[in-house]
């Protein structure tokens, strides 16, 4: 489900830390950070580790050994909070790491780039559920947490087929009406985006 | 060409320092003239007794203006003839073919904060720039490195509340690349402007500030790009062999032998000219090819690139 024929479907890739950057931010979504990717970042960010912070995002409450310097945030409103009240402190040769859901990958890229972050100053990669945000192309509602390839829409009800075409400025998948040609006429629900 | 040509002229001009010339320039014919934005550039068609130059200037007067151009041009000691012929033989009265004003080196105007890095001359778009940013009240911030008794030449062209520091080759008064790019707020566009060593040497710093290249601009300008040995090009569609001689680019070379070649910017920063290569070694000056596409030789952009030995085919 990572990789698609439409080519708005992001490609996520692993991190990789740039040595000339100034500064080095990792935005982790908690609930998604096992032990082995804990150990890549650990890897991969050791180089950079005393120029790094890591703004885990709830999660577990004992991490254990990780490079850089730690802090604790509930949820994404308080990353969403946070960059914007630091947005002095961010330079222009600083970088952004984030790992997560997708619908946590773009909602903190969003945020970021309110306060000026660059997509060349951004790195995103995936980990944890694949599931989505879709925005009806109906209503224009957003429909968070879908895991199967046709949801209700959160709006108007209407059973979306879920796209693979994405909106980087939405964060969201496209959901269309499944059902317009024949009415009542609903596929079996698959769960794919688990 | 893109555009059609405007045939202007000249309307004063004035010496402002020993080796700079500031000229304006109306339609002839007394009307409009189409306007250009921030950044923009003007190529004049001038016609020495030997041949002609096709050098672009940016344009210093306001965006949007359409009463005259305004350009400043400086006397270069190693001129191959475009400099001092405005120097020395453009009078008030004459005329001058242009082609209409492009634009190369447009400000980004959703930086949260624009930086500007000036080399001498190399502070003419910046005053374009300036005018916009005036007016829009963008936050900016032009460093000026000149000699100190140029400080006062641009005032005139500076608005009110501009924000710039002049800068100059004595203690106390050099402009610090790399603690100046190391200060820099996210969401800030880098440009940089003037003689080669010098954005060489910015581009660099920007590089190992850790900046993105997406948020660092430069136009380079310069006299050192086009001469060279000389050597011989052959054009296979118009089978015709032209002898570029030590002073001229191959362009001009091909431009004296009759044959139409596209081009734009003549400083080989646009790309307009790039023309298949057939045969031959070419030694690459340009700002516009890839790496990869230089390695494999298979294009040249005549405006500034020459023959490292022998013979260039071209498939023009």
């Amino acid at each position: 489900m990572m990789i698609s024929d439409i080519k708005s479907r992001p490609i996520y890739r692993d991190l990789a830390p740039e040595p000339t950057a100034s500064g080095h931010l990792l935005v982790v979504e908690g609930e998604t950070l096992t032990p082995a990717l804990l150990a890549a970042f650990a890897s991969a960010f050791g180089p950079v580790a005393p120029r790094l912070h890591i703004w885990l995002v709830g999660g577990p409450q004992d991490v254990g050994a990780h490079p850089g310097r730690l802090w604790r945030l509930g949820s994404l409103a308080d990353v969403e909070d946070s960059l914007s009240c630091a947005s002095r402190g961010f330079g222009i040769g600083d970088r952004l790491y984030v790992s997560g859901t997708e619908p946590f990958l773009w909602r903190v890229a969003e945020a970021a780039g309110h306060v000026g972050f660059a997509s060349g100053q951004i790195q995103l990669h995936h980990a944890g559920s694949l599931r989505r945000r879709v925005w009806c192309t109906h209503c224009h509602s957003i429909t968070d947490d879908v895991t199967t390839h046709i949801a209700d829409c959160a709006g108007c009800g209407r059973h979306l087929l879920v796209r693979d075409h994405f909106s980087r400025r939405l964060g969201a998948f496209m959901g269309v009406m499944v059902d317009a040609e024949a009415p009542g006429q609903v596929p079996a629900r698959e769960e794919v985006f688990a | 060409m893109i555009g059609d040509t405007l045939l202007l002229r000249v309307d004063a001009a004035t010496a402002i320092a020993p080796t700079l010339r500031h000229l304006r320039l109306v339609a002839a014919d007394g009307g409009k003239l189409p306007p250009a934005s921030a950044g923009a550039h003007v190529q004049l068609s001038l016609k020495a007794a030997a041949r002609t130059h096709r050098n672009a200037y940016s344009l210093v007067s306001r965006p949007g203006a359409r009463d005259a151009y305004e350009i400043i041009v400086r006397r270069v000691e190693a001129s191959r003839g475009g400099s001092a012929f405005i120097h020395e033989q453009l009078a008030v009265g004459d005329t001058v073919e242009a082609a209409w004003p492009g634009n190369l080196f447009p400000p980004v105007r959703t930086a949260r904060h624009q930086l500007m890095v000036a080399g001498g001359i190399g502070i003419t778009p910046f005053l374009s720039y300036l005018a916009e940013f005036g007016l829009s009240g963008a936050s900016h911030a032009l460093h000026v490195c000149c000699r100190p008794d140029e400080r006062e030449v641009f005032a005139p062209w500076l608005p009110e509340g501009a924000n710039v520091d002049f800068h100059w080759d004595a203690d106390g008064h050099r402009l610090d690349i790399p603690a100046l790019l190391a200060a820099q707020q996210a969401g800030t566009h880098l440009y940089v402007c003037g003689p080669a060593a010098m954005n060489d040497a910015v581009i660099a710093a920007a590089r190992d500030a850790g900046w993105p290249d997406s948020h660092v601009h430069c136009e380079h300008f310069g006299t050192a790009l086009s001469g060279g040995e000389a050597f011989r090009a052959f054009l296979a569609r118009s089978g015709i062999e032209v002898s570029v001689g030590e002073d001229e680019s191959l362009l001009e070379a091909i431009e004296r032998a009759g044959v139409a070649a596209p081009c734009l910017c003549r400083g080989g920063a646009c790309g307009v000219c790039a023309t298949p290569l057939l045969e031959g070694d070419a030694e690459h000056r340009d700002h516009f090819l890839s790496p990869t596409e230089r390695e494999s030789g298979r294009l040249i952009m005549p405006c500034v690139s020459r023959a490292r030995s022998g013979r260039l085919v071209l498939d023009l």
